[in-house]
């Protein structure tokens, strides 16, 4: 039995509220088809990094719901694998990064958590790209 | 996709990173029973967990339609949480509570004394229930 679930409230380029964030910058989720995709931007020592696009899974706040509330995606990087999950509360996208090293590094695994509100446009003469500064 | 190459990320090069201790940040505080703040929670009702040696053990109690419901005991993954409010460096775990009905994708935190728990659940028993995200709060019952 599919569920069809409203994923507007998902939908768009969400910017990390955090301008000092050594993590993710900006993320832009994409809908088409019914299903949404996240293209990731995270922050390196001399510029954005790009993670590419991936699939997510969308979740309500409840199991008689039909609108998202959250997301979960996962990024392997080979080196490294990302869980991200996400969720939305007063309108603002808080986002759990759970990173897990699997190279010879001896890394410890780590959490992050961060915040992003949504990109409205509602001020902005254009579109910006996702990993455009 | 699987890519393979490799980048820098800011967040990757954190000196603590590399350090031993990194890995057993007051990992104290995330153990012991916590009872939610909720009474009329609909989801979990209490949880424990339990550290041994490098290993947490996470057991969970949820509000069932005619009583409380006890999940099997979960393994845990630690993971450095180091960029917690106010400077605060401790551990994050990872749980994945998978039953043949649902498949429940867990983080637990501790911040200022409060356990937070974000719980993805998925349905695999095609009832037609959405999967749903959900966040509870616990304090930690002193142990007598």
């Amino acid at each position: 039995m599919t569920t069809v679930i409203d994923t507007s409230a998902l939908v768009g380029v969400w910017v990390n509220s955090n301008s000092a964030s050594n993590g993710i910058a900006r993320m832009v989720m994409s809908e088409s088809g019914g299903s949404l995709t996240l293209q990731v931007c995270a922050i390196g020592p001399d510029s954005l990094i790009d993670w590419g696009r991936e699939d997510v899974s969308v979740f309500t706040s409840a199991p008689s719901s039909r609108v998202g509330a959250g997301f979960t995606c996962r990024y392997d990087f080979g080196f490294v694998e990302t869980r991200l999950l996400g969720m939305i509360l007063k309108g603002l996208l808080v986002l759990a990064e759970l990173h897990s090293f699997k190279d010879d590094s001896e890394r410890a695994d780590y959490f992050v958590r961060e915040y992003f509100a949504l990109d409205h446009a509602t001020y902005q003469v254009g579109v910006l790209q996702a990993c455009e500064l | 996709m699987t890519r393979s190459f490799e980048f820098k990320q800011s967040g990757h090069l954190n000196p603590a990173l590399f350090d031993p201790a990194t890995r057993s940040l007051h990992s104290d505080k995330l153990a012991g029973r916590w009872v939610n703040a909720n009474r009329e929670t609909q989801g979990i009702a209490e949880l424990v967990i339990e550290r041994d040696g490098g290993q947490f053990n996470v057991s969970v109690v949820v509000v069932g339609a005619d009583g409380p419901i006890s999940w099997p005991t979960c393994k845990a993954r630690a993971l450095a949480n180091l960029e917690e409010e106010a400077g605060q460096r401790t551990m994050a775990l990872a749980a994945v509570f998978d039953y043949r009905f649902m498949r429940a994708e867990a983080y637990l935190r501790v911040n200022k004394g409060v356990l937070v728990t974000v719980l993805f659940t998925t349905f695999q028993d095609n009832s037609g229930r959405a999967n749903y995200v959900n966040r509870e709060f616990f304090y930690r019952e002193d142990r007598k």
